[in-house]
């Protein structure tokens, strides 16, 4: 007996083939939203204090696109997106009390 | 129960010579490979634990130099924690059990486990590498505290590289396991109907795939220090101390779940097999894993209150910690209640899980005294602290890791123990236990630091209490080990199920044929632990 034909669930999730166009729009995106942020820091948009708010907006955007269209995640069952979530809620949370700790020592 | 089917030629039988071990793809044996690599090096750690116990007996030095207490004390944890009880029962039974529990011949990637396995050996080798080569083994503690881990001159490159390629080990296993336990159910077996021990190795393997990338990091950052002095944690030369803390323990408080979750599932097991009876709370002993695993990100600061962390991002982390108690408490209850009423039958496997209860409860108590903001800064640093962690991480995971040993060794050997020599081996596991780590909660409470080679003469009547317990403990140990390789070698024949369990683990043959099942296992209606007919077990 093969264990592995034994698939439960998501077997369906599975189907789901990316085309070349989109693969390829996700990727002039990111190479689109590189060079925005190398404007940013490098040719001196002046933000001023909305600098890195800017870059680190762009970097999510960036993030999101990869894991939605080259993780497939956008197509996957919704248990790895809540899954993405948690994770995501965790490092904030790192993120919040280690600042929180810096700030007010 | 006596069944009348033809054996199979178990897993054992299948292919003979060392080559067929050490490069095997088949679950059962790699986690047999676990077993013996793990067991070997908990006899190691436990030896540098008992030459602890031994130079303790007397204030003053006794055998070793202050330097090689240092160097012994961190070996003792290293080993202890990242080569025997982070690995131990995901690596030793979640490998042979999960997939036969699941219903289905293997994990889902088996050369991907039979990696995490060479990963093992090597960083092993790693790890005590440090004992022959440069200036000796790391004297920081297992914690490799920076920045005394970036300026000692031992070596703590190769110890911390070693702890790095064991977490990616640790990875890959809770990577399988997650994938296993998605993809590889029997059919008709969905997350409500699947035992609780792989709900522990499901929550276990999560922390594990989330938290250990961090330890990794957070490792080749000190290397990195070490080597090019940038400046990310020595405060001489612009870096925070208790940043490098930070991100230690957001690995390593999990990690403590890493630990406890798998034991607790393997008393979620032995409880309703020993009782007959229906678990009691089933699905609140499954999600209070995951809820274990998910609270268990956010307290990690309790182990910093001392260190300087502000006074606010204190009171959170202990105000969270104290939410941790909450799933742990439901769990106990609930073991308890399936106690409640049933058919008890007080074999090895259940004395060890009703000691894990007993242990676990003065470990988890004592964890809350430490969690508390006040109560931790009296007790920080002191041997409080090593008495809780030891209740927690030997009195818990270790017994449980000797309970699942002793209720799957009919399953795995085909062949049953000396039951009256196991139960004497375990009353000396378990007086020696408490005799060794009581005293150490109460010369915490009067003051005794940890981690130093002296003590004040005050100190002195317990520190010979606490030795002698050890010398009882270790005999446990030898008993032990001693009665189960007999019983391996020339032990009774055991039948299919001598416990009588109804998971599925218990409907195949013993030793289990190399696929696991030789037909289709059946789900046992009304969920894995409903035992309506519960009579006749052959022991």
């Amino acid at each position: 007996m093969n264990g592995k034909e034994k698939n439960t669930e998501n077997t369906s999730a599975h189907a789901h083939i990316s085309s070349y166009s989109e693969h390829f729009g996700t990727w002039v995106a990111l190479i689109l939203l590189t060079l925005m942020t190398v404007f940013i820091s490098t040719f001196g948009a002046d933000l001023r204090t909305l600098t890195v708010a800017t870059a680190m907006l762009i970097a999510t955007v960036k993030a999101l696109a990869v894991a939605l269209y080259f993780m497939h995640l956008k197509y996957d069952a919704k248990i790895y997106t809540a899954w993405m979530i948690v994770v995501m809620a965790l490092f904030v949370f790192f993120l919040i009390m280690v600042i929180l700790d810096y700030i007010t020592r | 129960m006596s069944e009348t089917v033809v054996q199979q030629p178990s897993f054992f039988q299948t292919k003979k010579g060392l080559f067929s071990w050490i490069f095997t793809l088949d679950h059962k044996r790699i986690g047999i490979l676990y077993l013996y690599s793990i067991g070997l090096f908990f006899l190691v750690a436990a030896g540098l634990g008992i030459l602890m116990r031994l130079e303790l007996l007397n204030p003053g030095r006794d055998l070793i130099e202050a330097q090689t207490y240092n160097q012994v004390f961190t070996l003792h944890g290293v080993i202890m924690i990242f080569l025997f009880i982070i690995p131990s029962v995901p690596a030793v039974f979640g490998n042979f059990f999960l997939p036969i529990m699941l219903g289905t011949d293997d994990v889902a990637f088996p050369r991907l486990n039979l990696f995490s396995w060479w990963l093992y050996i090597l960083g092993a080798l790693f790890a005590l590498s440090t004992l022959v080569f440069g200036d000796g083994p790391a004297d920081t503690g297992w914690t490799f505290y920076a920045p005394y881990s970036v300026k000692t001159g031992t070596n703590v490159t190769t110890s911390v590289l070693a702890a790095f390629i064991l977490g990616f080990s640790s990875i890959l296993t809770g990577l399988n396991f997650i994938v296993t336990i998605h993809r590889l159910r029997t059919p008709g077996m969905g997350f409500n109907q699947m035992p609780l021990f792989a709900w522990a190795l499901y929550a276990t393997s999560w922390i594990q795939l989330l938290a250990t990338p961090v330890i990794g990091i957070t490792l080749l950052m000190i290397v990195a220090e070490r080597v090019f002095g940038i400046g990310l944690f020595d405060p001489s030369i612009g870096g925070d101390p208790i940043l490098y803390q930070h991100l230690f323990w957001i690995y390593s408080h999990p990690a403590v779940y890493i630990m406890a979750l798998p034991a607790m599932g393997i008393v979620s097991e032995i409880i309703p097999t020993f009782a007959q009876r229906t678990i009691f709370g089933y699905k609140a002993i499954a999600y209070s894993s995951m809820a274990i695993a998910f609270v268990g990100y956010f307290v990690w600061g309790h182990h910093m209150f001392t260190s300087g962390m502000s006074g606010p991002a204190a009171i959170v982390f202990s105000i969270m910690t104290f939410f941790v108690a909450i799933p742990t408490a439901v769990k106990v209850f609930n073991w308890v209640a399936t106690l409640y009423k049933g058919s008890i039958d007080i074999q090895v496997p259940l004395l060890f899980a009703l000691a894990f209860i007993f242990n676990f409860l003065i470990g988890g108590l004592t964890g809350l005294v430490l969690g508390a903001l006040a109560a931790d800064v009296h007790v920080h640093d002191t041997y409080f602290v090593v008495g809780h962690f030891h209740y927690v991480m030997f009195g818990g995971a270790g017994f449980a890791f000797f309970g699942a040993l002793h209720y799957w060794f009919p399953k795995m050997w085909g062949r049953m123990y000396n039951k009256k020599v196991a139960n004497t081996a375990f009353a000396l596991l378990f007086i020696g236990f408490n005799t060794t780590y009581f005293p150490m909660l109460i010369l915490g409470l009067k003051g005794m630091p940890r981690r130093y080679y002296d003590y004040l003469p005050e100190f002195h009547d317990l520190n010979i209490l606490s030795t002698f317990g050890s010398w009882i403990l270790v005999t446990g140990i030898i008993v032990m080990v001693i009665n189960l390789f007999a019983g391996g070698l020339k032990g009774k024949n055991a039948s299919s199920n001598p416990w009588n369990g109804i998971t599925l683990e218990w409907q195949t043959q013993s030793p289990p044929p190399l696929h696991n099942f030789d037909k289709m296992p059946e789900l046992p209606e009304g969920g894995p632990y409903n035992y309506p007919n519960a009579k006749n077990a052959d022991h």
